[in-house]
């Protein structure tokens, strides 16, 4: 049985439960079920065994003991149980009833008892059945869906429950599924144990519950109907429920009216809408049937609302550290390698060790300082929230390894009454999920090293000729006095053309002296030790180089490219310390070693099993390479400015294993796009950075990650090597079960980044996280997080394009849905005829969707046509790094409409608010007549429909509003329109600073830069042969249908 | 007959050694996936000995072919030709930045290159104590003739 349950136990397990919630919940359902099944059916009237545990049960027990037959209570106890959500008091009613009728009818059905709940119940169904039953309602729930698809009249009987067996006619719409029905329903008995798991979270916050009553109540109802029909006599029933019932009602009226009217007034879809924004805890969703033309179009789901983190286990475990660090797939792990082979979905985490947190909720830090930090002696688990201490403190057991450890002397606190130190309010490491540790010398190899940045530029006539140089060296000549790490930094530059040069900034010198280097098969570095000079003993020299720099190679025609030279003279230079190379380039490498060819443009080489070779480095010299930097700490920032083909699968290896990332300018021109360099340079260079970082990520006993995606380089089996990291990078990872059953309720996870801060202190961040375990696939579906799901996908697919074409990476996205689809499908086929209804788990609702936007995106869209190889490779480097919420915008990108704010007298910033609404990715959306703005975080697009109206252009655009918008920028004039839009942009671009979004300008209609601007990103729709959401969906439904 | 012996040692020494470097190989691999090499090192020693193992095995093959010795020739192919594969895929060493992910396939082959050469290698040694029986064999009866006319040609 223990195992059985491991959802529930893992509840009260919960530190922060009170003793009340925690302890019954786990200990009741044991008592009722065991003894029960022995008494059979007069156990149930026992419940008064649980109730004292439970207020609701009490107070329901009457009505069961009054009642006398079991039966009766039935239709009541269901309202009540959910409600109430005490498990004990549903029992008894519930049990009487249905069995009391039909006994052997019931056996039978067990045999159809749905695969996944089947065991634990079922060895002994007879005896059982009493206690089952009564869990039964509560294993419904997931059921919700029969209700939305279903018929209002059903829902509408639940209210009063007479109408409710009065009713056959509604039954009728129902009639294929009644006969299934009954049987179904004691199956469902024996899926009491994920039931259960699932009413637990409710438990502690009563506030909570509701959705679970809710949901619930809808299937009540159509239970109702079912036995109804089964056992006609079931009108006795009716009475007796209905008193309970309104009792009930009255506990959560607030909640489920608003459901039920919606369900009377929308359309089933609209319904689960509704019920999804009411009820987190909704399990199904339905889309109305056949998907054919009848599918409603505004009803389908779109998370206009942006990422919506679950946060159910916040709830339950509120020590966990918050999700925008770690995030896993699903909350709810797996027991069972077999359960998780059912689970198709990936089943892993997505960690952002140093995600930003919104003021006044900063990351601890914490310093032992002679006590060493505590670790577990075994495992070497930092010391959390979860850890236990006994022996009257003296000890503690690790939560991961369930080691007993010896607390050291300094580290020494009594334990009050309750088995909590007394000191506990003054250690942040035992109350919060997050911390960082003060690492003391033995976590060090060498000295920590100060911040170190290094640039390489490219030199070369079209980088003069871009006006990148000029911008580049005016940034950074600006945040000089912003780089961290002051007084330490250190900082050098290298040029390059067909030469290499050098530059000496010793703080004696005025002037930085120039040292030219071209013989570039045998590279060595002149002055070794001057190259690379502390920032605030040279700054004057390296102010004077930044001021020269533009205007020393103005005149340079050289359009050659030593590039791998230079790289390796870099590497040279920056080897003894280690730090960030940031790298310039506006060439194809054509010099020297790492030269590369031009081999992006060949037509004939996609579509065809060669085709993934234009993605990955044609020279093993950059993979070396990197690997090479990774080893010396140094971390690579790719710029690429190049308009012709620049070869950044090659040239971005070296930021995808040193932990970097790619900024990709494509054509690029100071004046356009000078803005956008300047603000990203400036936040990499002056945004906190970890350097000589490693990460791991350890996990309980039993499961174990498998394989890490993202960029950075294994240092050993589980160790993520990161010369560089920032907040604006994430790491997602697998995980698998090694054990074949995991006897554990909880499983833990703690992700520790050990690494130098730039003020020179070497911190170690902690963040521990636990998640319950449930040995029921359709309580993983429940806790699903879409968000996770969609960035272990992106990875998965981008990595799959590297080795395959780019149909099979879109392929296996696709057939992986359909398969958790089909898999969540079945899980409820037994209980009714889906017919033509696609269902999935209300926190999958946005999947599909988002699996078309990941299909359509940059990296794995269409075929040679619709990206530019570079544009493509630069995409995916950076998705692979993207934290969650970053990436779902940009799949799934905000499309604003202005024109109407524009146009209002009184431009107040809170009515900005109202104006950020965002509308479906649709051709439907855009009216011809509006403004509209579509922003996917990296960049602005500003739409002008046909008929806005000329007054608005004009006072945007100023003089230029009839002139081709691709030569238009967009600046403010003098008015208060302008003045307004300038005030939307800026408020959007304030949302997320980690890049700048440039504007473009586009007019509706305007070929062909709306197609590859706004018409691609409008993912809802059919563009050049891709599915729409809604062709999509009835694709992703034929599949799951088939052999369903 | 005394060249055979040579001959046949000559390919059991050759054979020794393939089977030390991929043995070698296979053990800088558990190395690594055990945490007690850094992939840097695990794969720079690994990568040092596949060309050679590679020419080693080339030339193994090379011999047999132009000695006319059919059977151990056909028997060492499938290897050499998967080699030339491999190389000429430029699949052949081993990628430092991705030594993980492909660990477990790089230690299977190696492994079953291991048996393949330890197969070779009963096959060799069950031919020199032919070839050495024979000869002993011949010695002692004092059949000159055959010893004499091998040494003529």
């Amino acid at each position: 049985m223990g195992t059985e349950n491991p959802g529930r136990p893992s509840f009260p397990a919960r530190p922060s439960a009170t003793p009340f919630a925690a302890a019954p919940p786990a200990v009741t359902p044991f008592l009722s079920s065991g003894p029960v099944a022995g008494p059979g059916v007069s156990s149930f009237r026992p419940p008064p065994a649980a109730p004292p545990n439970t207020l609701p049960s009490v107070s329901f027990a009457p009505p069961a003991g009054s009642d006398g037959s079991g039966f009766r209570p039935t239709p009541p106890a269901r309202f009540n149980d959910p409600s109430v959500s005490s498990p004990p008091t549903t029992h008894v009613p519930p049990t009487g009833g249905p069995f009391q009728r039909l006994p052997t009818p019931s056996f039978p059905s067990m045999a159809q008892a749905p695969p996944a709940r089947a065991p634990p119940v079922s060895p002994q169904p007879g005896q059982y059945f009493p206690g089952q039953v009564s869990h039964s309602p509560v294993s419904f729930r997931p059921q919700p869906p029969p209700v939305p698809m279903g018929s209002p009249p059903q829902r509408a009987s639940y209210a009063p429950p007479g109408v409710n067996f009065s009713q056959p006619s509604s039954d009728s719409s129902f009639s294929a599924p009644r006969p299934n029905s009954q049987p179904s329903f004691t199956p469902v008995d024996s899926t009491y144990p994920s039931a259960r798991a699932t009413l637990q979270p409710p438990i502690p916050g009563y506030a909570t519950m509701p959705p679970n009553a809710v949901s619930q109540m809808p299937t009540t109802a159509s239970l109702f109907p079912s036995h109804q029909g089964s056992y006609v006599p079931g009108p006795p029933g009716p009475p007796p429920a209905a008193s309970p019932f309104p009792a009930h009602q009255g506990g959560f009226v607030s909640s489920s009216t608003p459901g039920l009217h919606a369900q009377h007034s929308a359309p089933p879809v609209g319904v689960m809408q509704n019920l999804a924004e009411d009820f987190s805890y909704l399990s199904m969703g339905s889309i109305p049937g056949s998907i054919e033309p009848g599918l409603d179009l505004k009803a389908l789901p779109r998370p206009l609302d942006g990422d919506v983190e679950p946060n159910s286990l916040a709830e339950i475990f509120p020590l966990n550290c918050h999700s925008r660090y770690l995030r896993l797939s699903t909350s709810a792990i797996p027991n069972s390698s077999s359960l998780a082979s059912r689970w198709h979905l990936p089943l892993g985490a997505v960690v952002c060790p140093l995600a930003e947190p919104p003021e006044g909720e900063e990351v601890p830090i914490v310093n032992f300082a002679s006590t060493g930090i505590i670790r577990c002696r075994r495992c070497r688990t930092y010391v959390n929230p979860y850890v236990t201490f006994t022996d009257a403190g003296r000890k503690w057991r690790c939560n991961i390894c369930s080691l007993l450890n010896d607390v050291p002397g300094d580290y020494f606190a009594q334990l009050d009454a309750t088995g909590r130190r007394i000191d506990i309010d003054q250690r942040p490491e035992l109350t919060q999920g997050s911390v960082e540790f003060v690492a003391p010398t033995e976590y060090m190899v060498r000295p920590p090293m100060p911040p170190l940045y290094f640039f390489l530029i490219d030199v070369s006539i079209s980088a003069i000729r871009s006006g990148m140089i000029e911008v580049v060296a005016q940034t950074i000549k600006s945040c000089l006095d912003e780089l961290p790490g002051f007084p330490r930094t250190q900082i050098g530059f290298i040029t390059f053309d067909s030469t290499i040069h050098f530059y000496n900034m010793k703080s004696s010198l005025t002037q930085p002296q120039m040292v030219v280097v071209s013989d570039l098969d045998d590279i060595f570095v002149p002055l070794p030790d001057d190259l690379l000079v502390n920032l605030s003993e040279s700054r004057s020299v390296v102010e004077t180089f930044l001021d020269c720099l533009p205007t020393m190679f103005q005149d340079n025609v050289n359009v050659e490219s030593a590039f791998g030279p230079a790289l390796k003279a870099a590497f040279m230079v920056m080897s003894r310390l280690g730090g960030k190379l940031l790298i310039f380039q506006n060439t194809l490498p054509s010099l020297g070693i790492g030269r590369l060819k031009l081999r992006g443009d060949d037509l004939r080489v996609y579509g065809t099993d060669k085709e993934h070779v234009l993605r990955i480095p044609e020279d093993p010299f950059y993979k070396q390479m990197a690997a090479d930097l990774t080893k010396f700490q140094i971390g690579v920032n790719v710029y690429a400015f190049s308009e012709k083909y620049t070869d950044i699968a090659s040239i971005g290896t070296l930021a995808k294993y040193t932990g970097g990332q790619v900024y990709y300018y494509p054509s690029f021109q100071a004046t356009n796009h000078g803005e956008k360099l300047r603000h990203e340079l400036l936040r990499d260079l002056t945004r906190e950075t970890a350097w000589e970082a490693v990460m791991r990520i350890r996990c309980g006993k039993g499961i174990r990650f498998t394989s890490y995606h993202g960029n950075f380089m294994l240092r050993s089996t589980d160790l993520l090597a990161l010369p560089a990291v920032d907040c604006d990078k994430a790491y997602a990872m697998q995980l698998s079960l090694e054990e074949t059953l995991l006897t554990t309720q909880t499983v833990y996870f703690q992700v520790a980044l050990l690494y130098t801060a730039s003020c020179g202190e070497r911190r170690i961040r902690v963040h521990t996280l636990a998640a319950p375990v449930v040995a029921d696939l359709s309580e993983m579906y429940r806790q699903a997080d879409t968000g996770a799901i969609v960035s272990l996908f992106s990875r998965l697919a981008i990595e799959k394009t590297l080795s395959h074409k780019l149909e099979d990476a879109r392929n296996s996205v696709q057939l992986r849905i359909v398969k958790a689809l089909k898999e969540y499908r079945n899980l409820y086929a037994v209980q009714h005829r889906l017919g033509g209804r696609m269902i999935y788990p209300e926190s999958l609702k946005y999947l599909p969707l988002y699996g078309l936007a990941l299909c359509k995106s940059t990296p794995i869209r269409g075929g040679y046509a619709d990206a530019h190889v570079d544009e493509r490779c630069a995409a995916g480097y950076t998705m692979m790094a993207l934290p969650v919420k970053k990436l779902l915008k940009l799949l799934y990108p905000s499309l604003i409409r202005v024109d109407e704010y524009l146009l209002k007298r009184s431009g107040q910033v809170d009515e900005l608010k109202n104006i950020m609404k965002r509308l479906p990715l649709a051709a439907e959306s855009l009216d011809y007549r509006g403004l509209y703005i579509c922003d996917d975080g990296f960049r602005f697009i500003i739409w002008f429909g046909r008929m806005l109206s000329p007054d608005i252009a004009m006072n945007l655009l100023g003089p230029d509003f009839a002139a081709e918008l691709s030569k238009v920028t967009l600046s403010e004039q003098d008015n208060e329109m302008s003045r307004k839009l300038v005030k939307v942009v800026k408020k959007l671009r304030e949302n997320d600073p980690s890049y700048y979004q440039n504007c473009y300008l586009v007019r509706q209609g305007e070929q062909p830069r709306e197609g590859y601007l706004l018409l691609a990103n409008l993912v809802e729709d059919q563009i050049g042969g891709t599915n729409g959401y809604v062709d999509w969906l009835t694709q992703i439904h034929r599949q799951v249908q088939q052999n369903a | 007959m005394a060249w055979a012996v040579l001959f046949w040692l000559l390919i059991f020494l050759m054979n020794l050694a393939l089977i030390v470097s991929s043995f070698y190989q296979l053990l800088c691999l558990v190395d690594l996936e055990d945490d007690h090499l850094n992939p840097f090192e695990a794969s720079s020693r690994i990568n040092f000995w596949v060309v050679p193992e590679f020419l080693l095995q080339g030339l193994l093959c090379l011999l047999l072919l132009v000695t006319g010795h059919w059977f151990t020739f056909l028997a060492a192919l499938p290897l050499t030709c998967y080699n030339a594969f491999l190389y000429m895929k430029r699949q052949h060493l081993i990628d430092v930045t991705e030594v993980f992910r492909a660990i477990k396939v790089e230690k299977r082959i190696r492994f079953v290159k291991l048996g393949f050469y330890v197969l070779f290698f009963v096959m060799v040694v069950f031919r020199i104590f032919a070839v050495g029986t024979i000869l002993v064999y011949h010695s002692e009866f004092g059949d000159l003739d055959i010893r004499s006319s091998f040494l003529e040609y």
